[in-house]
């Protein structure tokens, strides 16, 4: 268990290594992207020097790879503390984000295991050509046909989120919507993996044997089948956590809701690269953390096999 | 023609003709897409037959000539992560260090949202542009897409004619292109498929975020984001670009669904 932990560790240190790198190596910085009309070339390198970026690379690298255990991202274009431009929006997009996993958990293995039930029928044929079908729509065509049936022609659900003065949105059902759009694309392609593991676990000798001792087939779906195809439908949803997060940034955008989607949206016209950088650093991070879980539920079931 | 075959044509011909609608679609637009025809949101009428954009802009011009980078861009994309990703499992198969090398690059960029990624390249490079987004996709894609070329590659490699071939003292770069890469073929194909759509997916969401094409380019992407401030007004400016996405990316899906070899369980892998 130690060395999965270390593992994964030090994963997650080349990943902030290459992201500072791709901040670093690329054209262009933040002291040249704030430039308003009407600057001159000194007034870009005061601001260089005053948002410490004429020091040399190395010993920048050292600063942000320090700061990050203490939770400090450095300063954004703009010279605040990426921090607290974060501090309020990264937990909305956790608590949409988490949402729409247990959504698309619970979705994709009810389904999963409906097709399962009746293999080559035709609620499995029509089950898997709906996962295969969807799990390719990006978010945001999800999101405007979502839009458009369940809030603007039916009115059923809020458009738009509206925030209260907490930052946080002010009714449950404004989170409907965003996950909803998050949860249909990854459902498809989770549905597709559970329905694979039953699949290859069904042949398994053991699930043979419940079979001919007469076993009713939900039982030995429940009882046999599901425990030994556990660790691979945890490992689908684990790597399912960064298209979520990926795919909350633009979701967010539409339906205006207060998570790092509106961070990095005004990041975006400020060719703020920084905030950025911390953006994927405290992604970077929550997924190691659900693909650490993923591996620890397989040392599990599995036992010390491995 | 087998059945087999001629279902497989039935699901690849939809999305060649989509492709095809949106390569040519800028030449049989009937408007210019950069000068107002209507009202702003005019809802469709007998000389706009979608209604006006937020400019009033012909929205079913604008659609015609939306797709075409968007498709090209796609194809570069995929055709790239394919072909370097074939290349990069066939020696991971032969050779099993450089083979645990790029299990190890995949571990990593698995750890970073491809949206992310996207925007991180393409706001450190500014100037990029269109380029940036393609260099981004394929840096995201290639990792993914070695695992399941290492995969197919693996058996290939262990086979008995490929190791007489090495025994015999043939070179690294003819084992790789002579011997395992044709035998690869259907996968391959497939692959090529997967990719298009993740690529498809990773082009449009970079436009969406305003990162690609810049205004007043005919985008769709670009399209359903300008354009959603109106969507009461003349839905058709939001949601005729939407289901050009949408049918794109699901039909290539289908379609490459339809290719992959069918043996055993398949490792499909979209992002």
């Amino acid at each position: 268990m130690g060395a999965v932990v270390l593992k994964r560790a030090a994963l997650l240190v080349v990943l902030l290594a290459l992201v500072f790198l791709t901040v670093e190596l690329l054209p262009g910085d933040a002291a040249a992207a704030t430039s308003e009309r009407g600057e001159s070339a000194a007034d870009i390198e005061r601001r260089r020097e005053l948002l410490g970026l004429n020091r040399p690379v190395l010993e920048r690298f050292w600063d942000w790879m320090s700061g990050l255990p203490t939770a400090d991202l450095g300063t954004s274009a703009r010279g605040e503390k990426v921090t607290d431009l974060l501090s309020s929006a990264f937990p909305n997009t956790l608590v949409l984000g988490g949402l729409a996993l247990l959504l698309t958990a619970a979705l994709s293995l009810g389904l999963g295991c409906w097709a399962a039930l009746r293999p080559d029928g035709r609620v499995d044929r029509a089950v898997s050509g709906t996962a295969t079908a969807v799990l390719a729509l990006p978010e945001f065509v999800v999101a405007v046909a979502l839009l458009l049936v369940l809030s603007l022609w039916t009115g059923w659900l809020p458009a738009v989120t509206l925030t209260d003065a907490d930052g946080t949105p002010s009714d449950w059902t404004m989170l409907i919507l965003p996950a909803l759009a998050l949860t249909i694309p990854q459902t498809g392609w989770n549905t597709r993996i559970v329905r694979a593991a039953l699949a290859d676990e069904a042949r398994a000798p053991h699930v043979e044997t419940a079979v001919l001792d007469g076993l009713p087939p939900h039982r030995v779906l429940t009882h046999h089948v599901l425990p030994g195809a556990l660790p691979t439908v945890t490992a689908g949803l684990a790597t399912s956590t960064g298209m979520l997060l990926g795919g909350a940034v633009v979701v967010e955008t539409i339906f205006n809701y207060p998570g790092i989607g509106s961070v990095l949206a005004s990041a975006v016209t400020d060719r703020d690269s920084p905030v950025i950088a911390g953006v994927t650093a405290l992604a970077g991070a929550v997924i190691t953390g659900v693909l650490l879980l993923a591996d620890l539920v397989r040392d599990l079931t599995t036992g010390s096999r491995r | 023609m087998t059945p087999r075959l001629r279902a497989t044509a039935v699901r690849v011909l939809p999305p060649l003709l989509l492709v095809c609608l949106a390569l040519v679609g800028p030449w049989i637009a009937p408007h210019p897409i950069d000068a107002p025809v209507t009202a702003p949101y005019a809802e469709p009428g007998p000389d706009a037959l979608l209604g006006g954009d937020q400019l009033g802009r012909d929205v079913l011009s604008r659609l015609l000539a939306g797709g075409r980078d968007l498709v090209l861009s796609s194809t570069l994309v995929a055709v790239l992560v394919t072909g370097s990703a074939a290349v990069l499992g066939a020696i991971g198969a032969l050779r099993p260090r450089v083979g645990r090398l790029v299990e190890r690059t995949a571990d990593v960029v698995m750890l970073l949202p491809a949206v992310l990624g996207i925007l991180l390249v393409t706001l450190s490079w500014p100037d990029g542009g269109r380029l940036a987004v393609i260099a981004a996709a394929v840096v995201l894609g290639v990792p993914y897409a070695v695992r399941l070329a290492a995969g197919a590659a693996g058996p290939v490699a262990a086979s008995g004619y490929v190791e007489a071939a090495a025994a015999g003292g043939e070179r690294l770069w003819h084992l790789v292109l002579r011997e395992v890469l044709p035998n690869l073929r259907a996968t391959l194909l497939a692959l090529f498929g997967l990719r298009f759509v993740a690529a498809v997916y990773l082009v449009a969401t970079a436009a969406f975020l305003q990162v690609g094409p810049q205004p007043p380019a005919a985008d769709w992407a670009l399209m359903i984001r300008e354009n959603s401030s109106g969507i009461l007004l003349n839905p058709w400016a939001v949601v005729a670009p939407s289901a050009a996405i949408g049918l794109l990316a699901l039909s290539v899906n289908l379609a490459a669904a339809a290719l992959a070899p069918q043996t055993g369980r398949k490792a499909v892998t979209v992002l």
